[in-house]
This record gives structure tokens, C-alpha cells and sequence, in this order.
């Protein structure tokens, strides 16, 4: 497919290359044509003003040899020339007369009136029409030459701007896929538009990744900073003597503990910071595995032994928290059904609101009087990891009752 | 079964610059039948591991005085004991680096008393490794016999790797992993499969352990001796 890529490339007719190419084709062509015509137009002017100085030369030569000796030799015949060329004779001038009547053979005519007796000669314009054809012929095959030079040099020259130009597309498309070091690097010695825009792509990712940064130092400090005292407490809550009152700190703990990565999790995926890490991954294996260690009571069914390409460790989070939510806010039996590579995680309680149906969910809502039972921050998460593993996740009401959640895992990219 | 012989309970070395964690943390693993040192800072942390035989180090990411990092840097100078490191941060960059610098696993914090001593107990099991049954059984030559790829020789039994008969320093998950390699020679071997024969881990594992772990072997046994097979994992070439 790489391979195909410049072929295919060099065949797109969109390509600028190829605009380039047939202005510069146009231009020739007009201007080759105009200083055809003109060349044409002259040189024909030309050939009718030597035909009149070789017809009158000749008429010169009738007369002298008409006054030597009153030889009427070589004289041609006054009836074919029409009456109205001839008027300038009558009036004691020359007059000349192209005669194009037959076109491969034109003549020029002249005559005048020598003592009383108009004389008439013709010479052949014939060699002056070839010497014409030729020359119109020489410019078209120059034209045609020129054509052929300037065309592929055109789209040649126009591939440098060209390439420029791909390489400021292939820049942004691999900035948008979050490789954020990359830069097109222009000098700026061009000096030319394509530099612009390809300094302002390469500052554009320059803040993109300064702020991104930023965002992930900032939560990278916040989760120290809150992860700390919570680990303190967790691992002091576990030192206290078993009793009632220990359970419930031991409780509210584990809530706080739950509360801080989900919200450090949610931060982490506002800021776009998250990436996958796909490998192939046996999705009836995690997703049983993940199900186990909800510790939740939900029937796994797998059909098939399907394989996603996706990260398992956010795969995990998502079904882990469908799960979760199916036993919090719905009624069991929570079903979870793994068919090629889609997961759909149903339980049979009152179904999603309506409100987070046509919203989404919304953080730290967790509709009507449910509130204190989770944070509503599951399904945000849920959907966030989704986005990141380039899955898709549908929440729906089953029409017999219960919420349905779908994730569709994009098809393996590279194989099934 | 520590490393250091001695007949005393495992003795762990624990550098932790908060108060409360570096606390209730010694008292659980104390618990669990540890004998745990701690310390509040990196250089305090340092001097405690010259003085004593430690058989593995859990270490804090962001210390005073000498961070982490550049403690558990300076351990592997010098020994190859296993470090687990300890980070709140959790974003990759603590996590890569400090397994750059021959962390042998990560954990990140607030982590349940449970999974860090499972995870404890997990390093201690591959630094008091026992020569493994699968390469006794599955290769065709005698059991005593020396594993050769290469300039690179393997004693299954003995514990031992040379390299062009010099011998190679591996710390214990270094040796787990290429044991896991030589009993597979030629095998492609993916990530998970890794994680799980030689940290002991699920779906849950982080794969940059994995990834880390061979660049730090191929370090020390020549980089050419395991192939990244793209897409799939690493192999080893007979």
C-alpha cells in the first residue's frame, strides 16, 4: 500500500502539480499562438510586398523591351483580372493584383499602361505561399517542442512546493494522532507562504504542546499531593484494631481512595493526555478477568474467541466500571456478553434516566435520589477511556427494561 | 529464602520521605514478618544500604536530599538486589524512569497493603530464584548442561550468564526474563505472556515493564541477541 502511495499520488488530477502544469500549457499555448499569428501576418505582408517588387521589376522589363522593339512577348492575358483591379491602369498608375483563386498556386498580377497599350505580367507567388506553410508549420512544431519542455518542467518545479506542502499535511496529521514533537522545521529562508504556514503549524504545536504539558505536570503534582495523605491513612486505617468503628473509617477510606483516582483519571482525560497502548488482546479472557475483580456477582458470556487490538489496562477500567454501575444504580442480574468485539453489559433495574440519555452523563450526578450511592464520575470515565481507545459507547434502555451499555471496539487495524 | 543467606527473616529497606506512610507502612510489613529499615531521605536511605544487607528496596520516587531515582541509580552500581519503587505521580515519566534506572517494578500509590506485598513477595521469589523445571524438561541435552546462544552462555542450574566468557551481572528480574527467553529460543514471546511468567501479573500489568526490562538486558547481554518482534513481543536468536 506504501508502495502504491506515489503513484497514486502522482496520478491525482487535483494535484496541484498538475494545475501548475496546465497553466503553464495555457500560457504557452496563447502565447505561442499570438506570436504565430503575428509571424504569419508579417511574413505574408512581407511576401505580397516582394511580390510586387518582382511583378513591377518584370513589368519594367515588358516595357523596355515593348519600347525597344514593340515585343508583346510574355505579356499576360488583361481578360482575367477583374475590371475593378484595373482601374488604377486606367488612371495612369499601376496596379497590382493578388490572385489567390487557386491557393496552392497564387499569382501576382501588374500592369500598366505603356504608350497608349496596357501591358499585364503575372509571377508566381507559389514559393513565397510554400516558404509561408513552412513556417507555419515550424511554429507549430516549436510550440508543440516548447510544450513538451515546459509542461513536465513545470510540474517538476511545481513538485518542490509541492512536497513542502505534504510534508506541512503530514506534520498536523501526526500532531493530531498526539505526536506532539513533531515540527516541519521550515528555515524560513523560502520567505514564501509555505514557510508561513508552516511556521505558524510548527508555533501552533509548539503552545499545543507547552499547554499539554503544563496540564500533565499539574495533575502528575495533584495526584502526588492527594495520593500521599490518602495512602497515609489507608495503610494506618489498616493497622487499627478490627472492630465497628475501624470498618467504617476502613469504609470512608476506600470511598476517598475511589473518589481521588476517579478524579484524577477524569483530569487526566480532559487534558487529551491519554494514550493507548494496544496489543492484541483476548477479550473474552480480560473481560471475564476484569468482571472477577469487581468482586460483583455478573454472568460473563463469550462467543467466539475474539481478539482486539486495544489497551487491556484501559478496556479493564471501562467494563469494570459498567459493571459497577449496573449493580449501583440498576438491579441484577448484571449480564455481560462479549460478541466479536463488542461488550454489552445489561442489567434488568430501571434503566439510565432519560436525562443522561439525551445529555450523557454528568459528572457528580447521579440522578433522582441516588445521590451518596457513587459520584456519578463511572460513566464519564467509562466513556472517556472509550474515547481514548478509539471505541464507541452506547447507553441505551432495553425495550423489556434495564440499562444497556454497548462498546464497540474499533476492528483490529492490522489484523483480525 | 533471602538472597543474603542470612537465616534471619527477609529484610527489606524502606525510603520514604512522608512521615505516616514510611510509618504504617514498616508496621504492616513488620506484620507480614519483614524486618523492615527505613528512611526519610535518599543520602539516609543510601548509608543504610552500604551498612546492611538488604534483600530488597521499596523505594519513594520524590525524596529530599537524593531522589528515588537516582538512589536506586546508585544501588545498581554496585547490586543487582531487587527495587520495587513507590510513586504518587504515577504519570509515565516517573514510571519509565525509574525502571530505566533498574527498578525491577513499580507500584503507584495509594497502593493496598495487600498488592504491595504480593508484589514484595513476588520479587523476593525471583531473587531467591530455583533453577526452574521447563529447561530440564524441554531441552534435549542433559540437565547440567550450559543454554548457548551466541557469545552468550546461560547456566540454568547454576544461576550464571557469560558473555564471551566474561560473566554478566543481571539483577534477579533481568535473569527471570532471560531464562524465560532461553527456555524459549526462537519462541516469539508477547508482553503479557512476559508479564505473567516473570512479574506475576494480569491484564492489569503495565507492558513498558516489560519493554524496559529487555532494553536493560540487551544492555548487558548485547543488543542484538533479542529481537523486537513489532506488533507481537521479543524473541530470543539462537
Amino acid at each position: 500500500m506504501s508502495l502504491l502511495s506515489p503513484v497514486r499520488r502522482l496520478l491525482n488530477w487535483r494535484s496541484l502539480r498538475w494545475k501548475i502544469a496546465a497553466l503553464t500549457a495555457a500560457v504557452a499555448c496563447v502565447v505561442t499562438a499570438a506570436v504565430g499569428v503575428l509571424a504569419h501576418r508579417v511574413t505574408y505582408e512581407w511576401s505580397l510586398t516582394t511580390g510586387q517588387q518582382d511583378a513591377f521589376r518584370e513589368l519594367d522589363d515588358a516595357a523596355a523591351a515593348y519600347r525597344k522593339n514593340g515585343s508583346m512577348k510574355d505579356l499576360s492575358d488583361l481578360e482575367e483580372v477583374p475590371a475593378s483591379m484595373l482601374r488604377p491602369m486606367w488612371e495612369g498608375d499601376t496596379f497590382f493584383w493578388y490572385d489567390d483563386r487557386k491557393p496552392e498556386e497564387p499569382w501576382m498580377w501588374a500592369g500598366r499602361v505603356v504608350d497608349g497599350e496596357p501591358l499585364v505580367v503575372q509571377v508566381s507567388m507559389g514559393p513565397e505561399r510554400r516558404s509561408l506553410q513552412a513556417l507555419d508549420r515550424h511554429i507549430v512544431m516549436v510550440a508543440l517542442a516548447a510544450l513538451a519542455v515546459a509542461v513536465p518542467l513545470a510540474a517538476l518545479v511545481a513538485e518542490l512546493p509541492n512536497r513542502r506542502l505534504r510534508r506541512v499535511a503530514r506534520t498536523a496529521r501526526r500532531i493530531a494522532e498526539g505526536d506532539l514533537d513533531a515540527r516541519i522545521g521550515a528555515d524560513g529562508r523560502e520567505g514564501d507562504e509555505i514557510a508561513e504556514i508552516s511556521a505558524a503549524v510548527d508555533s501552533m504545536a509548539g503552545s499545543l504542546q507547552r499547554w499539554l504539558l503544563s496540564e500533565q505536570r499539574f495533575t502528575a503534582d495533584v495526584a502526588h499531593e492527594l495520593r500521599t495523605p490518602v495512602m497515609g491513612l489507608m495503610t494506618a486505617a489498616e493497622l487499627l484494631p478490627d472492630g465497628e468503628v475501624t470498618d467504617l473509617v476502613r469504609d470512608r477510606v476506600r470511598v476517598l481512595r475511589i473518589l481521588v483516582e476517579n478524579l484524577l483519571e477524569i483530569s487526566r482525560l480532559d487534558a487529551g493526555a491519554e494514550r493507548a497502548d494496544r496489543v492484541p488482546v483476548p477479550l473474552g479472557e480480560v473481560v471475564e478477568e476484569s468482571v472477577r475483580r469487581t468482586g460483583l456477582q455478573a454472568t460473563v458470556t463469550v462467543i467466539g474467541a475474539p481478539v482486539a487490538e486495544t489497551d487491556p489496562r484501559r478496556l479493564d477500567r471501562i467494563v469494570a466500571n459498567l459493571v459497577i454501575n449496573a449493580h449501583r444504580h440498576g438491579r441484577p442480574p448484571v449480564e455481560v456478553l462479549v460478541d466479536g468485539t463488542t461488550v454489552v453489559v445489561r442489567d434488568h433495574g430501571p434503566g439510565f434516566p432519560d436525562e443522561l440519555l439525551t445529555h450523557g452523563p454528568q459528572r457528580f450526578r447521579t440522578g433522582a435520589a441516588e445521590r451518596g450511592r457513587g459520584h456519578g464520575l463511572g460513566l464519564a470515565i467509562a466513556l472517556g477511556q472509550a474515547g481514548v481507545i478509539g471505541a464507541e459507547l452506547t447507553l441505551a434502555n432495553a425495550p423489556e427494561g434495564g440499562a444497556v451499555a454497548v462498546l464497540s471496539l474499533p476492528r483490529s487495524a492490522r489484523r483480525g | 529464602m533471602s538472597v543474603s543467606g542470612g537465616g534471619g527473616p527477609p529484610s527489606l529497606l524502606l525510603v520514604e520521605d512522608d512521615e505516616v506512610i514510611r510509618k504504617t507502612v514498616a508496621m504492616t510489613l513488620e506484620r507480614y514478618g519483614y524486618a523492615v529499615s527505613a528512611a526519610g531521605d535518599g543520602l539516609t536511605g543510601l548509608e543504610l544500604f552500604r551498612d546492611g544487607r538488604h534483600d530488597l528496596l521499596v523505594l519513594d520516587v520524590m525524596l529530599p536530599a537524593l531522589d528515588g531515582i537516582g538512589l536506586c541509580r546508585r544501588v545498581r552500581e554496585s547490586s543487582v538486589v531487587p527495587i520495587l519503587m513507590m510513586s504518587a505521580r504515577g504519570d509515565s515519566l516517573d514510571v519509565v524512569s525509574g525502571l530505566e534506572a533498574g527498578a525491577d517494578d513499580y507500584v503507584v500509590k495509594p497502593v493496598d497493603t495487600a498488592v504491595l506485598v504480593a508484589r514484595i513477595r513476588s520479587l523476593l521469589r525471583r531473587a531467591a530464584f530455583t533453577p526452574p523445571a521447563p529447561p530440564a524438561e524441554r531441552s534435549p541435552e542433559p540437565a547440567d548442561a550450559r543454554l548457548v546462544f551466541g557469545d552468550l552462555s546461560i547456566d540454568p542450574q547454576g544461576l550464571e550468564v557469560c558473555r564471551a566468557g566474561e560473566p554478566v551481572a543481571l539483577a534477579p528480574t533481568e535473569l527471570r526474563l532471560l531464562l524465560e527467553f532461553a527456555v524459549n529460543p526462537g519462541i516469539v514471546l508477547d508482553r503479557q505472556t512476559l508479564l505473567r511468567n516473570v512479574w506475576d501479573y494480569g491484564w492489569d500489568g503495565d507492558s513498558r515493564v516489560v519493554d524496559l526490562c529487555v532494553q536493560r538486558l540487551r544492555k548487558k547481554i548485547g543488543t542484538d541477541r533479542i529481537e523486537t518482534v513489532r506488533g507481537f513481543g521479543y524473541k530470543l536468536l539462537r
